[in-house]
């Protein structure tokens, strides 16, 4: 039988669907900007990157709302109330993104006018930026096709973040004795935890993709119990 | 009414639990995960002329539950309720094939007596259908045919008490049933139904006449009434059925090659399940209203 009945529904639901996907182009735009400016040490760009949160945060309100409408009206069951659920989470997810971006941007400033700097941690937080990006894109197409294999190679990109994080970890400690490099490296650590943990709410939204599909959610690797994980291919 | 017996393998369960939502074949038997059964049925079949109405239904009804029919109209559940008390006894060239085992017992062996059945296995239907007597005879009415001991006023009493009615109609026992509201009727109904001490009682459709505010008391009620009660209810309401059940079977329609329409169970699960994350893409379609 064809899928005739309740297409307004359908429609306010594939709606809701875009929006809050539209919200993760959002979130590589505010890494990108926010990227820029940990690397052009450009405040001026991270006052933009804060100020531009608000746009993220809007797009969280509206998805909230259009969540909470369905919910009272439409009374959404089955695969259609996993997709609305999974919609509020992901979108907290996003929001979370958003702010991780305003917390980079707002640490290029507490480092200072011109303040000393390392190639080598820069390069690390670069690719950190660039592999976190791939895995917000890699994570809207993902959920946008229901694509649970696309999902759950999320892992091993995220493996690659969480290498780079401990790396400036490392480098940071080694960094010398020089007060003013071991303060801009010790915000540099802070800025690669914020990379990292928009890797994490990228790994989440793939989580999402799996229970949109499946009806069950498992987490893809458990924190609390990390020796439950399979071994890592990285 | 004719019946027809075949022997059943009552041993041949298949549990149902594929991967992912898919059109699966109907299953023999759906696997019932808790509690003690009270009605199981085994391939049962009805026919009212030479074609089954509803056919190959196998799953077990739990006791102290709300088991929930749901399904697009002519699927069968209104056929299939009334089997369950053997009300389809009264409709000429009715007919019932396979197995309906209540506490194990063949409901329709030759030795059952049917008023008995529907003494033990009530009845309230979509619209309340109060007899023009007093609320205090609807009552007593059953009892007193029945013969039944003990003071007649603690018996109305009790029934109107378990009900959720005594406290509405306490001081007008005496005043005829037809000046209460739609809802009190349907109420009345189910206290006149439990007033003979039924084990179960089966509801058609009993909210479909009724306003948000008297559905929401009549499903308080049988949340209440399913701590001491089975319930088996027909239900177009989909909330409904979300709401009060503990296990839901869908049913749809099936066209054979000369296009006779008839009723197949598709699907039968806890209701968490099948408004969450059906097993059958059909089951799918139908809760979610992509299709009716």
């Amino acid at each position: 039988m064809p899928d005739t009945a309740r297409t307004h529904f359908q429609e306010e639901l594939a709606k809701l669907e875009e929006q809050a996907l539209g919200g993760l182009d959002m979130v590589v735009d505010a890494l990108d900007r926010a990227l820029e400016t940990v690397q052009q040490r450009d405040v001026e760009l991270a006052s933009m990157v804060i100020a531009d949160d608000d746009r993220i945060d809007g797009r969280y309100l509206e998805v909230h709302q259009g969540v909470l409408s369905l919910l009272a009206r439409q009374a959404p069951v089955a695969g259609d109330l996993r997709l609305v659920a999974a919609l509020l989470h992901i979108m907290k997810n996003i929001e979370r993104m958003g702010d991780q971006c305003v917390n980079m941007a707002k640490l290029v400033p507490l480092a200072g006018h011109e303040p000393p700097s390392d190639a080598r941690i820069l390069a690390d937080i670069q690719q950190m930026g660039e592999q976190a990006r791939s895995q917000v894109v890699q994570c809207k197409q993902a959920f946008a096709r229901r694509d649970t294999d696309l999902a759950q190679d999320l892992v091993r990109q995220d493996d690659q973040i969480d290498r780079l994080n401990r790396d400036v970890f490392h480098l940071a400690l080694e960094i010398g004795d020089d007060a003013d490099m071991r303060e801009w490296a010790m915000h540099m650590t802070l800025v690669a935890r914020c990379i990292e943990r928009i890797g994490d709410n990228a790994v989440d939204i793939g989580e999402q993709t799996v229970f949109v599909v499946t009806g069950l959610f498992r987490e893809f690797e458990d924190a609390s119990h990390p020796e439950l994980a399979p071994p890592s291919t990285a | 009414m004719e019946r027809v017996t075949e022997p059943q393998d009552i041993s041949a369960r298949r549990d149902v639990v594929p991967p992912t939502p898919q059109v699966a074949a109907a299953p023999d038997r759906f696997e019932r995960k808790t509690r003690e059964a009270i009605f199981g049925l085994d391939e049962v079949q009805v026919s009212y002329g030479p074609k089954p109405a509803v056919r190959g239904v196998s799953f077990d009804i739990g006791k102290n539950e709300i088991t929930a029919l749901i399904g697009p109209s002519g699927c069968g559940k209104s056929t299939l309720i009334r089997c369950l008390n053997r009300m389809n006894d009264l409709i000429p060239g009715a007919r019932v094939e396979g197995k309906v085992l209540y506490h194990g017992q063949d409901l329709y062996a030759p030795q059952v007596d049917a008023v008995e059945v529907r003494k033990r296995i009530g009845m309230v239907f979509q619209k309340p259908n109060p007899f023009p007597k007093s609320i205090y005879d609807n009552i007593a009415f059953g009892p007193r045919v029945l013969g039944m001991k003990g003071s007649m006023d603690e018996i109305v009493e009790r029934a109107l008490t378990q009900g959720a009615l005594w406290d509405e109609v306490k001081d007008r026992l005496k005043t005829n049933a037809f000046g209460m509201s739609g809802g009190q009727q349907q109420r009345l109904c189910i206290a006149r139904c439990l007033a003979v001490n039924p084990d179960v009682i089966l509801m058609d459709e009993p909210c479909s006449a009724l306003d948000p505010i008297s559905t929401g008391k009549i499903e308080d009620l049988m949340l209440e009434l399913k701590q001491n009660y089975s319930i088996v209810i027909v239900t177009h309401n989909m909330q409904q059925a979300a709401r009060v059940s503990d296990k839901t079977a869908f049913f749809t329609v099936e066209l054979d090659d000369e296009e006779h329409r008839s009723g197949r169970v598709v699907e039968f699960d806890d209701t968490e399940k099948i408004f969450t994350n059906p097993a059958d893409s059909r089951t799918e379609a139908y809760v979610t209203g992509k299709v009716g």
